[in-house]
């Protein structure tokens, strides 16, 4: 299973060529929001989407149709199938499928017809609205509009999501349903969301700093990554250019605390282990940890057992793009797989920007402030999620790993 | 796919809760569509609007009455199908997991489940949005915050049953709860559990009320509850000496989008002939194999019109269909899954289902379910009776 083509909508750049230059950068995509007016709630910053027009990347017709989470995900999707040299006849019909996480969707629609159904009653709620509202618009809005005929799945695995989905769309694959996948994740920043984050006291004033000692909390973000996966026949018949390799994936359930990842991290443990073997490799052959890094106590100290678990004394080199661009939820972890495709494709790990502090609790090789180069053909992409759900996955440069046995389930 | 084995089932639902309860109400012929006031909403605010409702349900006589407080009914309506799932499959008895042997993984990490739910909790959000509204966004309740995220039910049952091999929730409106058998099938085909609770959760909302009164839906009616079937390897269930009530051999599915650019809704017949098409080709058999049809037919007039003519197209002329939404109530998210237990009530024998094409007469063998999805998507699967 390959990835053949890479779409983004992002706080730190749209498209491939600006994310991976961001990213190299260690641009900061955080700014104060203006969606809607977060001041009174004492916490003001995110990874807010500034730059996303939907008139540069949708038709008329499918802007009067389409939220903007949908609309996020769908300009990922035609630049993933874009920079996958695929051309529009060539998704069209039932071998491809459209398989999309999200923790929320389209929570801006809902949001505001519960707003009008309590300011005016049953009266107010605008009719054409309701059926705009529903993770399942995700997928079926992008398929509609790339004309796949396959299966239209929306995966609401919370901050794994991206992960789940990417997953899923390897065994699709594999099952002999699919030929190509169009995968991913999509999110938008939503006030009662952020509300709620804040409420929960997990959120930070400006700077999301994981595995920083002084780290104060997360940061929500917003935007979509979409990948192109494809059969290996497939994408060996048109000649298309392999990015990177999908390897092994590795679910678990902590079944412990609905918003905290277990503190002995086991389930995450292994979910990482599990990748590892499917993936027909030990840790010793992983590069680098594209690391779930929330900057929140919790989270970083429970991954960071988890790292020094798996490797050992090995200092394995980690960082978590979340210090640029705040917490996607959903689509955090297929924006963090994009990164691992930009890490195998560049060498160049990506920093874990406004780090200043080692945490004595978090003792790992975090590539701090500043890119770094290094020997790049397996890396892990890690998450942890709401509802104690692990997800991992592993890219590899196209050849490096073992043929895929079947009865290990290669993804 | 490889037939998959059906083990037990656990079942809240308008119709009754639990195997004994819903199988006796299927034999019955019931139906739960209200004809008066029901307990969870005003619905006369609604008039025209009919809802199927999981009359007096409470929780604590499953789950005790500690921990259940800032639950809502969405969470507490899976977690008692999820206690009764893995104790119906004998998966777990009154003392928790039975143990394993030295050096063999624990029953917790070989079960997973995966969820099917179409619109989240929104009496939780709803909930939250009044006080951010009417009060102000710096009051609403952090402990019930986690409920307005989509997996917030599936992550919760998990902690009440201690499932951790693994814990998937799908979305695609309708069909989602068979998607979440392919998705099993793959789960089990790659050993990532050992059994998996498979179906679906949805629960009344006068959000969902109030969207079919402005929509005009008038011929179906609202329902609620949760199904989640326990699927094996067929080697896996024999290895534990769990007996198969039924098996799952084969899936589709398809998107076919409408034409009119401004269009949103739509019913597909085209969608659900691939994906019938398909499931009945997965599972090896043709029309004339097909002893039973349990669609998805909820009492929308285009939508059953265009269900009806797929399957007459897949199946053939001599289809015969039962719908029980109709007795059951539109479930959305645990659509399939209902209907799914719907099929192995008829698998069982003397099932009554509301008829809508056809009459039932003889053994029913095999059931292709179906499903429709109000976007142009649709699902299909097969099943059958066990194979002895």
């Amino acid at each position: 299973m390959f990835v053949t083509g890479v779409g983004v909508v992002s706080s730190i750049g749209l498209g491939r060529e600006a994310f991976f230059r961001a990213l190299e950068a260690g641009k900061s995509g955080i700014s104060p929001v203006v969606s809607f007016d977060a001041a009174p709630l004492g916490r003001e910053y995110a990874g807010e989407v500034k730059d996303f027009d939907a008139r540069d990347h949708l038709t008329s017709g499918e802007r009067g149709r389409i939220g903007r989470c949908s609309a996020m995900a769908l300009a990922a999707a035609r630049m993933a199938i874009e920079d996958a040299g695929l051309a529009p006849a060539a998704v069209a019909g039932p071998r491809t499928a459209v398989v999309l996480g999200t923790t929320m969707g389209e929570a801006r629609t809902l949001a505001e017809l519960d707003r009008q159904w309590i300011l005016g009653g049953p009266e107010a709620v605008s009719r054409a609205k309701i059926p705009r509202y529903g993770s399942t618009l995700l997928p079926v809005h992008v398929a509609r509009a790339l004309g796949a005929e396959g299966m239209v799945l929306a995966l609401p695995a919370a901050c794994a999501a991206g992960n789940y989905a990417i997953g899923f769309a390897a065994d699709f694959i594999r099952a002999g349903r699919a030929d190509v996948v169009v995968t991913g994740a999509a999110e938008l920043l939503q006030e009662l969301q952020f509300s709620g984050f804040v409420r929960l006291a997990a959120m930070a004033q400006e700077r999301c700093q994981p595995f920083d000692l002084n780290r104060q909390g997360l940061l929500l973000g917003e935007g979509a990554g979409v990948l192109v996966l494809e059969s290996e026949r497939h994408a060996a018949a048109r000649s298309a250019r392999l990015q990177a390799e999908v390897g092994g994936y590795g679910l678990s359930c902590d079944a412990y605390h609905i918003t905290r990842p277990h503190p002995e991290a086991q389930g995450s443990i292994a979910a990482m282990r599990d990748a590892i073997g499917r993936s027909g490799i030990a840790a010793a052959d992983v590069d680098f940890v594209n690391a779930h890094g929330t900057g929140t106590r919790h989270n970083d100290a429970a991954e960071a057992k988890v790292i020094r678990d798996v490797f050992g004394e090995a200092r394995i080199p980690i960082s978590s793009m979340k210090s640029m661009l705040g917490h996607c939820m959903g689509a955090a972890s297929a924006l963090e797989a994009i990164g691992c495709v930009f890490t195998i494709e560049t060498g160049v790990y990506p920093p874990t920007i406004s780090y200043d502090t080692p945490d004595p609790e978090c003792d790992l090789d975090v590539v701090a402030n500043v890119a770094r180069r290094g020997k790049s053909d397996v890396v892990i992409n890690n998450s942890l999620a709401f509802g104690g759900y692990n997800a991992v996955t592993i890219f590899a440069r196209p050849g490096v790993l073992p043929p895929p046995r079947a009865a290990e389930g290669r993804a | 796919m490889k037939p998959r084995a059906v083990t037990g089932f656990g079942v809240v639902s308008p119709l009754g809760t639990g195997r004994e309860a819903f199988l006796e109400s299927m034999r019955a012929g019931a139906s739960a569509v209200s004809k008066g006031p029901i307990q969870t909403i005003d619905i006369a605010k609604y008039p025209g609007v009919r809802v199927a409702e999981v009359g007096d349900f409470d929780a604590t006589r499953f789950l005790g009455d500690k921990g259940l407080r800032s639950l809502d009914r969405l969470t507490k309506l899976l977690v008692v199908a999820t206690r009764l799932a893995v104790r119906d499959a004998g998966l777990k008895g009154e003392s928790g997991w039975p143990s394993t042997p030295a050096g063999a993984a624990a029953w917790a990490d070989r079960v997973g489940m995966i969820v099917s739910n179409a619109y989240g909790s929104l009496e939780a959000i709803s909930e939250l949005d009044r006080v951010a509204v009417l009060e102000d966004r710096r009051y609403i309740n952090p402990s019930r915050f986690p409920l307005t995220v989509s997996n917030s039910a599936a992550g919760y049952a998990s902690i009440w049953e201690d499932i951790r091999a693994l814990n998937v929730t799908v979305s695609d409106g309708n069909c989602g709860a068979l998607d979440a058998v392919a998705c099993a099938d793959m789960f089990l085909e790659h050993g990532r559990a050992d059994a998996l609770l498979v179906g679906g959760v949805e629960a009344l909302a006068e959000a969902l009320v109030l969207a079919f009164h402005k929509l005009g839906v008038r011929g179906a009616c609202v329902g609620e509850g949760a199904a989640l079937l326990v699927l094996e390897t067929n080697e896996g269930a024999r290895a534990r000496g769990a007996k198969a009530i039924a098996e799952v051999t084969g899936y589709g599915t398809s998107f076919v989008a409408p034409k009119a650019v401004g269009a949103l809704l739509c019913p597909s017949s085209g969608a659900l002939e691939h994906a019938a098409a398909q499931a009945m080709a997965d599972a090896g058999i043709t029309g004339a194999d097909v002893d039973l049809v349990v669609s998805g037919v909820a009492g929308i007039r285009a939508f059953d019109d265009e269900e009806v003519r797929a399957i007459r197209r897949v199946v053939g002329e001599g289809a015969i269909v039962v719908a029980p939404k109709l007795a059951l109530g539109e479930t959305f998210g645990a659509g399939g899954a209902m209907g799914m237990l719907a099929a192995l009530a008829h698998l069982q024998g003397d099932a009554a289902t509301p008829v809508v094409r056809g009459t039932l007469r003889g053994q029913v063998r095999r059931v292709l379910v179906t499903s429709l999805g109000y976007y142009g998507n649709a699902s299909a699967l097969v099943m059958r009776a066990a194979s002895r």
